[in-house]
């Protein structure tokens, strides 16, 4: 056997064994697929799946207001004393959907999509996040490095996204707030800056980057702490020149943006407005006139 | 920060008598600092009623007499101490059997040039009976209570019923019930019979003439008939059919189960009046009206489980729903090109797409394209053709649904109405202010855009919307202008 024969039977070997490995591979993908999508048939719910009605209520309409007017738990009906087992249950895997959006990260990918480049606070992991929230208030020197290379400086509007309380606040509600805004900056005739995103950001981390950056007005997408009726709600905090040392009044907000409370592309829409007028009136918070 | 109200005048110029009144509406932002911000009209208070004025009718009786409606309006204007161009909104509501094309083309003619700035004409049966129950208090009542409640209002010419529950519409319908149709001198001779009561009287074997005599029996009797036909219907034991010919429209083929009904229109006040017992305490405003009052109260009592209720206003009821319900307040959230507005009559075209159908793209399109195809069939090419569009079924979507929205429609609508500088969107929904500004960064500054929501609007209704107030809500009036048959 020559030695090109040898070759071509170790290349040939070698190929076969890359596409046996490239099919188990691909059966094992093919596998955890299927795992997952039944995982998925089996815990998708959706919300017609939880209700509970009152059996012969003596007035049905008036219950049905009450119902509407509110998102809170009421006329369920219940069992003896106690609620019923699905109320339970719906509230268990509510509270459980809280924790996990306070856990949760948000996904590189949404970032990327934003172009969003991520910065740190001192904020070291959740656990200190929690106890700790002075640390959530200041960007670690790393961040403020970034900041400083990448950002325009003195910008009109400085765009933050934070995680906040609640990562799947910015995963449920940043595709339809994020260009809505955009637009709204456009529509105002409002010029931004460049935006980022801040992992384990606290509201007042914006009077930090206000130093760093010099805006003139910046606006904040936080994940609000989440309830048992949302975990994904979110608020836009925003401030003229922020800076160290401001108080709360001095923040306007809009809060409960998620999609059964504040409507998001509306929101978005709303955020250009209020900016502008806090350029107008040099102002916001309290002392703002809307 | 405390508004100035707006001034809204009323003025219903009905069968038998005109009134006017000018009410105060007070608006304030309801909304907290934390939310996207929402007003609301919180207090509607009337600062003027006019005494009843005989309607001038010209010698034919169906048109009119302009002029001295007009010098009487003037005077009011006058004792109640507003100028015309303090008047920021408001209706003329032209009801009963004075409800025909051509004195609703005079007031509109007239509002033009005379009434204010947003006082617009409004007509049609199914508008009246609604803003009679705003006006009477059936409509706030029933906010209050569990019950259907029934607002009747009978003025000279029809009876205008508007059924209200939980504070919504379920619907209208108005009967050929009325004090005037039949009016007779002192003696009880015939001096006029209307003609939209002759097919009733034809069909119920009343074979009357103008100068026969009737007696108290007879008119008591016809009167009698008169209100049965009408509670045998709103009770459900006729069935509603368009060749009744006591019916003049409809809104709704079932009525449903009434509970309570209150009693407005000139008709309402005769109630609280003595019975007749004679001849000449039925004629004493030379018509039926007492007689119909009565008899009404009477067969009434056939129907047990319908409550009688006082109505808060009576004869006053049409013009103060006029004057002080018409006005709505549009959402906060919008986007408008301010130096457009006011904008009147414009009749809205329904664009109705559902999530899944937004979803859809080619759908999305045909639907757009097919409702701008039959628009532009009504009208001339080479004109501006003003009209609002109204979406409505979209319970909620993304940025990105609503921005293949606004292309789809802000391109077929440059297609079809090239000639129109200017675009107005209204939506259901709370999506103005980012539609609008989708549509903005549409049009580029070359079609003027306005898009407002949280109005409800339907097929066939024109809209006025007036010009901003406190740089963030319109005032908006919904009209329906169906006329009678001339």
């Amino acid at each position: 056997m020559s030695e090109v024969d040898i070759q071509r039977i170790v290349e040939k070997v070698l190929v076969e064994l890359r596409n046996r490995m490239e099919e188990k591979q691909q059966l094992e993908e093919q596998h955890e697929r299927e795992v997952e999508s039944e995982n998925e048939q089996l815990f998708s719910y959706d919300v017609m799946d939880w209700v509970t009605n009152v059996p012969t209520p003596k007035f049905p309409k008036g219950i049905e207001e009450l119902r509407k007017a509110t998102p809170a738990r009421i006329g369920v009906w219940r069992t003896g004393t106690r609620p019923l087992t699905k109320t339970i249950l719906k509230l268990q895997l509510d509270h459980a959907a809280a924790v996990d959006a306070v856990s949760g990260e948000v996904l590189d990918s949404l970032l990327k999509e934003f172009n969003l480049f991520t910065v740190e606070t001192c904020y070291e992991n959740k656990e200190v996040y929690l106890k700790r929230p002075d640390k959530g208030r200041i960007l670690t020197e790393e961040a403020v490095k970034t900041i400083k290379e990448r950002c325009i400086k003195n910008p009109q509007v400085q765009i933050v996204v934070s995680d906040g309380l609640s990562a799947s606040a910015i995963e449920a509600n940043l595709r339809d707030i994020y260009p809505s805004l955009l637009d709204s900056l456009k529509v105002n005739g409002l010029t931004q800056g460049t935006p980022f995103f801040v992992k384990g950001g606290r509201v007042a981390c914006m009077d930090h980057i206000g130093e760093i950056l010099q805006p003139e007005v910046l606006v904040l997408l936080i994940g609000e702490r989440p309830g048992l009726v949302s975990a994904n709600s979110m608020s836009a905090y925003m401030c003229y020149r922020p800076r160290k040392g401001i108080v709360e009044s001095e923040r306007t907000v809009i809060s409960n943006i998620h999609s059964g409370g504040t409507s998001p592309i509306e929101a978005g829409a709303h955020i250009g407005t209020i900016l502008r007028k806090m350029i107008e009136q040099k102002a916001s918070g309290v002392h703002l006139e809307l | 920060m405390e508004d100035r109200p707006i001034i809204s005048v009323g003025i219903d110029i009905g069968t038998s008598t005109t009134k006017f009144i000018v009410s105060h509406l007070k608006y304030a932002k309801v909304s907290n600092r934390f939310s996207l911000p929402r007003y609301e009209i919180v207090e509607r208070k009337i600062v003027y009623e006019s005494p009843m004025y005989p309607t001038p009718l010209r010698e034919k009786r169906n048109e009119i007499n302009l002029e001295v409606l007009k010098t009487w309006l003037e005077e009011q204007y006058e004792e109640a101490g507003i100028n015309v161009s303090d008047i920021k909104s408001g209706a003329v509501i032209i009801t009963g059997e004075t409800a025909t094309k051509k004195n609703a083309q005079n007031i509109v003619h007239y509002l033009a040039e005379k009434a204010g700035d947003f006082v617009v004409a409004v007509a049609g049966a199914s508008l009246e009976g609604v803003l009679a129950g705003k006006g009477s208090g059936a409509f706030s009542r029933s906010r209050e209570v569990r019950e259907i409640i029934a607002n009747i209002d009978i003025g000279g010419g029809t009876a205008n019923v508007a059924i209200f529950h939980r504070g919504k519409v379920l619907g209208t319908i108005t009967y050929h019930v009325g004090g005037r149709l039949i009016e007779l001198n002192r003696d009880g001779e015939i001096t006029f019979i209307s003609p939209s009561i002759e097919p009733w009287l034809r069909s119920k074997n009343y074979l009357l003439s103008v100068k026969q005599k009737l007696d108290f029996r007879h008119i008591q009797q016809i009167a009698r008939e008169m209100c049965n036909d009408m509670l045998n219907s709103l009770t459900g034991q006729k069935p509603i059919s368009v060749d009744d010919p006591l019916i003049h429209s409809a809104s709704m083929q079932m009525i449903p189960d009434i509970d309570e009904v209150m009693i407005s229109g000139g008709i309402g006040l005769l109630l609280e009046k003595e019975a007749p017992k004679t001849i000449n305490d039925v004629t004493i405003y030379g018509d039926v009206g007492p007689l119909l009052a009565h008899e009404l109260i009477t067969q009434l009592k056939k129907f047990p489980f319908i409550k009688l209720n006082k109505a808060l206003q009576t004869s006053r009821a049409t013009v103060i729903g006029a004057g002080m319900q018409s006005t709505e307040i549009s959402g906060a959230t919008i986007c408008v090109t301010s130096s457009r507005l006011p904008l009147r009559n414009l009749p809205i075209m329904i664009l109705e797409l559902n999530n899944e159908q937004l979803r859809n793209r080619e759908y999305m399109y045909k639907q757009i394209t097919d409702s701008l195809t039959e628009w532009s069939n009504y009208f001339l090419e080479e004109q501006e053709t003003p009209f609002a569009v109204h979406i409505r079924g979209i319970a909620s979507c993304s940025y990105a649904e609503l921005k293949e929205l606004a292309q789809s429609l802000f391109f077929c609508y440059k297609q079809y109405f090239p000639h129109n500088s200017f675009l107005v969107v209204i939506c259901e929904n709370d999506i103005a202010k980012a539609l609008g500004q989708l549509l903005m960064l549409q049009s580029n500054n070359k079609v003027d855009i306005i898009s407002i929501d949280q109005i409800t609007v339907e097929q066939g209704d024109y809209i006025d919307i007036g010009e901003v107030i406190n740089q963030s809500v319109v005032p908006v009036i919904v009209k329906t202008l169906a006329f009678m048959k001339n």
